[in-house]
Order: C-alpha cells, then structure tokens, then sequence
C-alpha cells in the first residue's frame, strides 16, 4: 500500500521539502517546519549492490526517488526488472523503510486525479467526488 | 607561497605502521626542501582511531618525527584531508604565522577485513542514506547510471580510464598497482554496484604523502588553492552527475591564481571511481561539457595526448590511501614540473590537482606552477 503521507520538513523561507524530517534547512540556518509528502514519484537513478555492508542481503536494490512534493529519497525494491530512470513508482513503507514499487492500476488512476486537480479548483472538486465515488464503490466491492 | 620539497612512499599493501609511514615521506620532503625543522606540522589522517587504534595525531607524529616542539595541528574532510592539510599550511604561512611548514597525511588499512574497512569510509556519508545500505561505490553507481542516462557516458569511455590510469601506473615505481589491465578486463570485471564494476573503483591502500611549504622562493609556487562543499545528504542535491563541490573549488582556484583551465598542461584527478575521472575534467573546466569520455578514447588524456590526466597512476593504479592522496597528487605534479617524474615525464609548466571528500560533500582544487 502506497504511503499516502510520509513525513518531512519544509523551509519557511525557501519552501525546499527533505525527507525524513530535519531540524534545519541545509541551506539556511533557519528551523524547519513539519510537513507531509505522498509516496508518488519517479526514479532519479538506482544500483543494485553486490557486496552489501553488513547487515544487508546481496544483491541489494538501491534507489533515489524523486517524489511529487519535491523531496527525494532513498528506497530499497525487490527487483530492478522494467525500472528505468523517469519510471513512475510507488513508495511504500514496511518497519519503518521505504520499498519502491511499480504503481498499481489503482495507483495511477489516483495519480492521475491527484495531477489533474493541480490544473484548477473544478477540476479538484470533480476529481475528488469521482474518486470519493471509486474508493466507496471498492470498498462496498471488497465487503 | 611555494613548495620546497615533496616526499611519498610507496603505494599498496605495507607492513610498515602509519606513523612510519608518515615518517618516512615526512623526512624524505624535508631532506628534498633542506630543512631540518619546520616552523610547524599539519598531519592528516581520515580514520586513524578506527583504523589503527590511536588517537591524538598531531601529538603523535610531531613525537614520532623527533620534532615535539614543533607546533602540530591534524585536519580532517574524509577523502580529502591531504589537501585540507595543505590548505591549512598555506593559511598558517599567509597569515605570517610561520615560514615553513612541513604538510604530511597517510592511511594504514589493509591490515583491517575489506568489508570493515567499506563500513569505517562509510562513515562519511549521511546517517539516514546509510541506514538504507548506501556504501561508496552504491552512491557512485548510482550517479554513474544517471550519469550514462542524462549525459550519454558511456561504459567503454569509464572502462578506458581505468586502463589509462593502469598504463601510467605500471610507469610509477611508488604505485599500488604496476600491470596494465585490457579494456576488456574492466568490462569484464565481475559487477559491484551496478553499472560500476570492480575495475572501475580504486584500491585499499596503504602510504602517505608529504610537502614543505615555505614563504621562501622555491622552485615550484603554489598559484591557487579553492575549496568548495555541497550537501552531506546525496538526496538534497539536485544534480547528481556533476560536483557542485568541484565547480565552486575550481572557481576558488582560478579566481586566486588569476588564469583559467587554459593554462594547465597536466593534471590530477581524483578517481576513485573511473567515471568520476570524466565528471570531474569537466567540472574544472578542463574539458567542455560532455566531452571527456570521447577525449579520453580519443587518447587526449594520456600521456601523450595534448591533456596527460593521472599521470601518476590516479586513485585507481598509484592507489588511495585516503588522507595520504591529495598530498600524493600534487608530489607527482611537483615530480613532473621539476622534470624528476622518470618513465612518465610529460612536458608542463602549469598542473591542477583535484581532490574529492567524502561523497563529493568537501572538494578542493589546487593549482601548482614552474617558476619561470
């Protein structure tokens, strides 16, 4: 299950999002303010290890993401198969480390909307009460 | 600000202890400046509590060397420190602290499991990426894959430094490694970060590495020192296939020599992975943008090419005891400017060293020239 708010920082004086939190902006001696960010994003570039340190089982998927709220961060994945730099993945979460995954079907559509309501406040209200409607639909479905 | 004397030891596996090792390229620059006893001593030296157990490094060398009056000092930037030593010479020296001052750093690791060793150089990379296995070569390869994706280097341009750097190895008496290695070799090489494979990363080395610096007239001058820093946290920087840290060093050194990349005839790089050899030629601006992996197939980068790079061997041949290997780059471009680099002389007047710390989080630039 994609994680819908990881948690992060915001700079109040130069908006830059890091992920995990931080006290202070790397770029300004400024305190941080707590935010939120969804684990939707893109590959920025991934390795896969083959001498892992200790602790960590070869071989060992490794990536950075680029998530929508502006943030990278680093993931474990099961495989590398099909990803690519500029891939759209998921991030999901397990003990408190972050796996990327392929986005589900489920996934995109959410994507989708979440990126169409950045265009305008109609779109926002439509795609929302469209997905209100999907999600209530699944969950009557799955019942 | 000049450079009286240079000293190193042999590079590679050695049975010898790191103070005598500092010791031996320490008196080895001191006989070659003439100088008996320098004003002060700046020793570097990245991980020596974890690595050999002892601490308190200044004290401990200044003793060790038979010079315990002599003010010491030891300074630390992870895979730099020997530049950042040589910096804080050159700062003790202008400020008119002192007239001569003896710069030595050096690293003993090989005695210690490889695998203890990747986790002790591990340390100079952010906690929380480390926590998700992030090593060295795991931060290099990723930035070699984006680096191949958004710059187009190619694994053939990579492989071809490491055979360049092998060749002029096998020319340097004091380097870690002194047999050339195939193209095929390196492409062959079993895989250790995917795209990265084992030849295109530099040893475990043992050595160290020294230099007199003076205020008196010598027959090299140092003509510019920069520094530069990017974030601790890979994930904060928005460019990953070129060194902010690089770029603002090299900006520092010109700005302080008063010329550009035009001038310099030679160089050093630091290579501790082969393709950061080609990323860095153009953030110093001595190749244009996107063409270092072409120049260097192209031989341009080899000793006989119009731009000879890591005629030492570079991290990857010569060998890269950290702390010992910004020092050990500028002793070769003082060998090759004084014309005492036997077997790989290249004629120059004007030579860079550049020099990467940690993950590329504390870089410098310096600049070394012929007196004329």
């Amino acid at each position: 299950m994609i994680v819908q708010a990881i948690e992060a920082s915001r700079c109040p004086r130069c908006g830059r999002m890091v992920v995990p939190g931080a006290r202070y902006c790397p770029d300004h001696p400024v305190a941080m303010e707590p935010a939120t960010v969804a684990g939707v994003g893109e590959i920025v570039s991934f390795t896969t290890l083959h001498s892992p340190p200790e602790g960590f089982k070869a071989p060992l998927h490794i990536a950075l993401i680029e998530l929508e709220g502006g943030a990278r961060l680093f993931c474990h994945g099961q495989e590398t198969r099909g990803i690519k730099i500029g891939s759209n993945v998921g991030v999901e979460s397990l003990d408190g480390v972050f796996y990327f995954s392929h986005m589900s079907f489920a996934d995109r559509a959410r994507l989708f909307w979440r990126r169409a309501g950045a265009r305008g406040e109609k779109v926002v209200s439509i795609s929302k009460s469209l997905a209100k409607g999907l999600f209530r639909g699944r969950s009557r479905g799955d019942s | 600000m000049w450079i009286a004397g240079v000293g190193m030891t042999r590079f590679g596996r050695r049975d010898l202890s790191l103070p005598d090792l500092i010791a031996e390229a320490g008196l080895a620059a001191l006989r070659d400046a003439g100088v008996e006893r320098p004003d002060a001593l700046v020793v570097a030296a990245m991980n020596p509590e974890e690595f050999t157990g002892a601490g308190n490094y200044g004290s401990l060398i200044n003793t060790h060397l038979g010079l315990a009056q002599v003010p010491a000092v030891r300074v630390e930037t992870a895979t730099s420190s020997g530049v950042a030593a040589v910096y804080a010479g050159f700062a003790d020296i202008a400020a008119g602290l002192h007239r001569t001052v003896l710069v030595v750093g050096g690293e003993k690791m090989t005695h210690v499991p490889t695998p203890r060793v990747s986790e002790i150089i591990g340390r100079s990379i952010d906690p929380h990426e480390r926590t998700y296995g992030t090593t060295m070569p795991a931060l290099a390869g990723l930035i070699t894959r984006a680096a191949m994706h958004s710059r187009g280097l190619t694994l053939r341009e990579m492989a071809q430094v490491a055979v360049k750097n092998h060749a002029n190895g096998a020319r340097n008496p004091l380097a870690h490694f002194r047999e050339p290695v195939t193209l095929e070799a390196v492409l062959e090489s079993r895989l250790v970060a995917d795209p990265l494979r084992l030849y295109h990363c530099c040893p475990i080395s043992d050595g160290a590495a020294a230099l007199v610096l003076t205020a008196e007239p010598a027959p090299i001058r140092i003509a510019g020192i920069g520094q530069g820093t990017d974030t601790m946290a890979v994930r904060y920087r928005r460019d990953l296939t070129s060194f902010r840290a690089t770029q603002a060093a090299a900006q520092a050194a010109y700005a302080m020599a008063g010329f550009g990349p035009e001038r310099v005839e030679v160089a050093e790089i630091h290579d501790a992975f082969s393709p950061f050899e080609l990323i860095s030629l153009e953030d110093t601006g001595l190749m244009p943008p996107g063409k270092a992996g072409r120049a260097t197939l192209d031989g341009e980068t080899a000793l006989d090419g119009r731009l000879p790079v890591n005629t030492s061997g570079g991290l990857k041949a010569r060998g890269h005891p950290l702390a010992a290997t910004g020092i050990a780059q500028i002793v070769e471009l003082c060998l090759q400017l004084r014309g005492l680099a036997e077997g790989r002389q290249v004629s120059a007047r004007v030579a860079l060293a550049h020099s990467i710390g940690g993950l590329a989080t504390n870089n410098w630039v310096t600049l070394v020239e012929a007196r004329a």
